[in-house]
């Protein structure tokens, strides 16, 4: 009995990846070159975004006199090759017990995100590093090929890249010339295909380093004006503190900067970690996005020729851009002083979804235009009800962290991730202020009675904020 | 407000594949295998083929209905699309009298669910044609049905059902002898392929196509009269006595003569496998990787592979036992028929063989290899020699051993799971993101959905839908609970669900009895959910010419008042006519319809035409959605309210974000629900729409430079 076994590929993707033609390609460049194979599929149904699956058996000798049996299911430990468009669907492969020392694993580098982490309040992404480390650990080899550099055509599949890899990746035994037939063969795309399979051949294997999401964070530097003071802080904490320090001077001014800085000041002598949260939520915070500030944000020079990026338009053609706001009497009133922003919003709910469906043209003057005059309204918004109305919000918050701090670090620490409360916008963010209104007043005095019960009841708001923020947005509870 | 009958057609054409149908004897055909079982229903000459679209066998129809021209009317086929499986049994009626022969497919369970009213009548009557059901086994892994096998419905109606071994000639044979079969028993025979049989890829050497009987006899036939084919007592106790006493044993005589079941000795020995025919790969490779056998099916152990799972060949069996002192049955899904029937043949014959099955192999779920593999270790383990269960402990336990090693390294969190959703764009979306803005208002609603893309909603983000009974029955399931309810219920339905059974089980039977109750029809114009298939309200019949039948018109002839048309996408207006029919509860059946393209089909329609523009280097214009990142918060409300594959993450730069921001990505059909929910939903200002054009004329270009130029002076950029 002959000891050679097939050659055994799975295939991952999603639905519109190109993992259909991939699959194809294969099949071509071995009947092509002689040797027997199969491929079949659960392509799903026509819907997008679903996994779809491609299995490819060939065996190793062409033109074989007896016809090989080819099975329709990988085995547990029966991949020599995995093939993902996206790299949860090799993970996946890998928790079927289907990738073992045996496998070589060819995947996508980014991530497509499914729904259940997307909808995740905050951030519910899978890490990737413990995805590709799992992959590792587990695989005789991971290769991870970066489609956005690999493709020629910004948005093409990248199937065609995966092909030209898996040549590279020599687990199968067909020429280059092979590859190139199938291509040819099959008909799809074929001058596109045989560029980014070319990429794909010749790009560099060596495994490299994936970028998690908090490598790359972008730090501005510390404003001139306030170097000294920031000089002034623990080393670890400067940068940060000089980030926020330049943020704020862009939301307000130097001033504004310096309240930063003081607010901070009981805090500076604390844990690192709890001084860095402390300082990303209040930095946060003292940004809240009020009208002038969309204003200030939709009007930034560049902006427009960004956007004429996205939507591939040189600079001398049409474009248009539409802002959907629906400024309510909320937002009006913000704008007010105190006095007058209390009237008009006494009995009123600021969480009411009412206002005015506004599409408005920053491309045009006269939308520009409208939203530059708003974000000229930035000395003004110190002397607002809204601006009043947060302040103390901040302070009663920070407080109510500086409590805690005396009674327990974590407590504290906890206490300073409820700022994430204060997120979003209307409804969402004025029952997120209410409840931490609630929670604060006499803050004290239930630290003092019972701060066991108290840091429960911490620990299920911030678990309600990040898991199910919809909750109570209305009767559904 | 009423629409006016859209002319959608597939771009989509199946002219590569219809030409394999046209190759002739000794060529060779290289291709998917549900394609080479059409080849073969034209080598076994029929006369006409029909079905119901539905995953994995749509293609045989796709095909044929693309092949008019080259196919259908030169071999004289008359080829339908038939309104319901039913109705696609029912067309095996032509075979009952003449000795026509025909084929039609659909989906298992489900299909031959809906089917058999008209399977038990056509069986009892018997056929004189060839009568084939083509049956696309939608169990295991990619299926969307209830995991039900069909082998059921086959035993108690005497349909002959054949399960062939995975290999292409293999196949196409057992395609044609089924014709032949189904002739020499008078009884219809069903052809069941799973999922990933469909799909495979493979080659034979063909045969000529034979021309339908139309075309071969040169005058029409004359319409035959015979009573003993009615189904009327008391034709009906002879038809039962007939299947007992003739049909069943010519069906056996015909598989016995003809060797459609196969048997391969191995090194002879004393243990055995009896397997379905479907299931010989994976054995085969079971075996292999226990060191059994080799690549190319030469097995040391003795196998019996039934192409024909029903009925059985007891000779056959006792035949493959005599010298078997166990045997293992390979055999998928519940109840284990093969399994009885061989005890009892095994019983009867007093024979004196252990038998191994489900006591080995789990009675649920699909066989695959790493399961059956498991299985047949177990049984070599307990009754194999010492060299056989030594060698087989020692393979399965290295394979077992380098498993349990990559586990080490799986991830300790759970993976997040990826069902299908709603494409890009989808033009259903937005209905449910309405009702989940309803609920939030006014509580839950019992929404009895339908089969078809709506089901969807009942995945997240939308986890919107209480129940589903079956195609176009999601109206019918409403009845009964509605008046219960605190709020009225809703019955959601797609075209297609409408057409095969909504039509009579729900509308005209709610309309009949004046039941309160509010229907939402999603008139995307095809049947989406299995590749975009014309259906009665599309404007174009199944082979693409123009026709005229509307929904609202069907609707008003019988008498429905209350229909509003919504622009799906227009979220405020959806969900006020929502609002408006639950409000009416009392004032009988409230009908809200969307008459939105299926956005797949859409743009595969307009990419064509916007990549004929750009070459031809005209205008082109260029839409999407887009978000500020940051004036984003990564609350990601807007994602809870959409789900739209294109709206998604993107890691943030700035230490301040909480989380990655949301972000739209090229994909993006710019449908407007973005927008629509900033608004309806009171999510953040982040959104924007662009609107651009490539290719612009030179006035737009002038136009855009004087706007350009006042923009700067204000200091946009």
């Amino acid at each position: 009995m002959s000891a050679k076994t097939p050659i055994c590929v799975q295939i991952a993707a999603l639905g519109g990846q190109g993992g259909g033609v991939l699959a194809e390609w294969m099949a071509e460049a071995a009947h092509a070159s002689g040797y027997p194979a199969q491929v079949t599929s659960i392509p799903g149904v026509a819907q997008r975004t679903g996994a779809t699956t491609y299995y490819f058996e060939m065996f190793p000798d062409k033109n074989t006199v007896e016809k090989p049996v080819f099975c329709l299911f990988p085995d547990a430990d029966g991949l020599d090759l995995m093939i993902a468009m996206e790299p949860m669907e090799a993970a996946r492969a890998l928790d079927l017990g289907l990738i073992t020392e045996r496998t070589t694993v060819l995947t996508a580098k980014s991530r497509i995100y499914s729904t259940a982490e997307k909808s995740v309040a905050g951030d519910g992404a899978f890490d990737t590093d413990t995805l590709f480390e799992a992959l590792e650990g587990a695989a005789r080899a991971v290769i991870s090929l970066d489609m956005e550099d690999l493709t020629a055509k910004p948005g093409a599949p990248g199937n065609a890249v995966m092909f030209g890899a898996i040549a590279a990746s020599g687990v199968l035994p067909f020429l280059d010339e092979d590859y190139h037939q199938a291509i040819r063969i099959k008909g799809v795309a074929v001058e596109p295909s045989l560029v980014d399979f070319a990429s794909g051949l010749n790009h560099d294997q060596t495994p490299k380093e994936t970028v998690s999401a908090n490598d790359n964070m972008n730090l501005d530097p510390a404003p001139a004006a306030l170097v000294k003071e920031i000089d002034g802080l623990p080393e670890g904490f400067r940068a940060l503190a000089g980030h926020i320090c330049s943020r704020l001077i862009d939301y307000q001014d130097e001033g504004y900067a310096r309240s930063f800085l003081e607010r901070m000041q009981p805090f500076v002598g604390a844990s690192p970690e709890l001084v860095a949260e402390i300082a990303r939520r209040l930095g946060a915070w003292m940004t809240y996005e009020d009208v002038i500030r969309v204003a200030q944000l939709k009007t930034r020079p560049g902006r427009l020729a960004r956007i004429r990026g996205e939507i591939g338009v040189d600079q001398d053609a049409p474009l248009s851009v539409i802002e959907f706001l629906k400024p309510g009497r909320d937002e009006f009133a913000s704008l007010l002083p105190p006095a007058f922003g209390r009237k008009i919003m006494s009995g009123h709910d600021p969480s009411s979804t009412a206002g005015l469906r506004l599409k408005l043209p920053t491309t045009t003057v006269f939308g520009y235009g409208a939203l530059k005059l708003l974000s000229k309204l930035r000395g003004w918004r110190p002397r607002t009800y809204r601006f009043e109305l947060e302040q103390t919000a901040i302070d009663q918050w920070l407080g109510a962290v500086e409590r805690a701090l005396e009674v327990e670090l974590d407590l504290a620490f906890r206490t300073a991730e409820l700022a994430v409360m204060a997120r979003g916008y209307g409804g969402v963010r004025s029952r997120g202020l209410e409840k931490l209104n609630i929670l604060f007043r006499d803050w004290s005095r239930k630290l003092d009675d019972d701060h066991s019960a108290l840091s429960a009841e911490v620990s299920t708001l911030l678990h309600q904020a990040r898991h199910d923020p919809d909750r109570d947005c209305g009767k559904t509870d | 407000m009423s629409t006016t009958v859209k002319a959608l057609t597939r771009e989509r054409s199946f002219a590569l594949e219809a030409e394999k149908l046209l190759l002739g004897e000794g060529d060779e055909f290289h291709g998917e295998a549900i394609l080479a079982v059409t080849k073969a229903l034209l080598q076994a000459g029929v006369s006409y083929v029909g079905g119901y679209p539905g995953a994995p066998v749509s293609h045989l129809m796709d095909v044929l209905a693309d092949a008019r021209k080259t196919v259908l009317e030169p071999y004289g086929i008359h080829f339908e699309q038939s309104a319901s499986e039913a109705g696609a049994a029912a067309m095996l009626g032509a075979s009952i009298n003449y000795p026509l022969r025909g084929a039609v497919t659909w989906k298992s369970i489900v299909g031959t669910n809906v089917a058999s009213d008209a399977l038990s009548n056509l069986s009892s009557a018997g056929v004189r044609g060839g009568a084939v059901i083509v049956i696309g086994e939608d169990y295991g892994e990619g299926a969307s049905v209830i995991q039900e096998r069909t082998h059921a419905t086959a035993m108690k109606s005497s349909m002959p059902l054949i399960d062939p071994r995975y290999d292409m000639p293999t196949i196409v044979d057992l395609t044609e002898h089924a014709f032949e079969l189904s002739e020499a028993s008078n009884l219809p025979v069903l052809l069941s392929l799973r999922i990933r049989a469909c799909h495979m890829t493979g080659s034979f050497k063909c045969r000529e196509n034979q021309p339908a009987m139309r075309k071969r006899q040169n005058a029409p036939m004359e319409a035959n009269y015979d009573y003993s084919k009615i189904v009327l007592p008391p034709s009906t106790y002879a038809q039962e006595k007939a299947k007992i006493e003739q049909r069943l044993p010519a069906a056996r005589d015909y598989i016995k003569a003809n060797g459609l079941n196969e048997t391969f000795p191995g090194k002879g020995g004393r243990l055995g496998i009896i397997m379905q025919g479907g299931t010989h790969g994976v054995v085969l490779r079971s075996l292999a990787r226990l060191g059994h056998a080799d690549a190319f099916g030469n097995s040391d152990i003795a196998l019996h592979v039934l192409n024909v799972i029903h009925p059985l060949v007891p000779e056959q069996i006792t035949e493959f036992l005599a010298d078997k002192d166990s045997v293992l049955i390979i055999e998928e899904g519940h109840p284990a028929f093969i399994e009885e029937q061989i005890r009892s043949i095994v019983q009867q014959a007093e024979m004196t063989c252990a038998i191994y099955g489900k006591n080995v192999i789990p009675s649920s779920g699909e066989y695959i290899t790493p399961v059956v593999r498991a299985g047949i270790a177990t049984y070599l383990n307990a009754v194999g020699d010492k060299t056989v269960a030594g060698k087989t402990k020692r393979l399965n336990n290295a394979i077992e051993k380098r498993v349990k090693t990559a586990a080490k390294s799986k991830p300790a969190q759970a993976l997040p799971p990826r069902p299908p959703s709603f494409c890009t764009g989808c033009p259903e979306r937005p209905i449910f993101t309405a009702l989940k803005l309803i609920m939030r208002d006014r509580g839950p609603l019992h929404v009895s959905m339908d089969i078809g893309c709506s089901t969807f909603a009942t995945l997240p983000p939308f986890n919107i839908g209480n129940t589903v009974l079956g195609y176009g029955l999601s109206l019918a399931s409403s009845g009964a609970i509605a008046g219960s309810l605190d709020q009225p219920a809703i019955a959601v339905m797609g075209d297609g669900a409408f057409w095969h059974n909504g039509l009579t089980t729900g509308a005209i039977n709610a309309q009949w009895q004046g039941m309160d109750a509010v229907l939402v029809i999603l008139e995307n114009g095809y049947a989406s959910a299995t590749g975009q298939q014309h259906v009665p309200s599309t404007g174009a019949t199944p082979i693409g010419e123009p026709i005229q039948i509307t929904i609202e018109q069907t609707l008003r002839g019988i008498g429905v008042k209350q229909i509003r048309y919504v622009d799906s996408y227009d979220v405020k207006d959806v969900r006020k006519a929502l609002e408006e029919a639950l409000d009416a509860r009392g004032k009988g059946l409230r009908v809200i319809m969307s008459a939105n393209e299926c956005m797949l089909a859409k743009k595969r329609r307009g990419n064509a035409v916007k990549a004929k523009a750009l070459k031809a280097g005209t205008p082109v214009r260029n839409a999407r959605y887009g978000v500020d990142a940051e004036v984003c918060t990564g609350d990601h409300s807007c994602i809870r309210m959409n789900g739209c594959p294109s709206l998604t993450l993107k890691p943030t730069t700035d230490p301040l974000k909480d989380g990655p921001t949301a972000y739209v990505d090229d994909n993006c059909a710019a449908c407007n629900l973005c927008g629509e929910n900033a608004h309806a939903a009171q999510l953040c200002p982040s959104f924007y729409k662009a609107r651009g054009i490539v290719n612009p004329s030179a006035l737009q270009r002038w136009m855009t430079g004087v706007n350009a130029k006042m923009l700067k002076w204000i200091g946009a950029s």
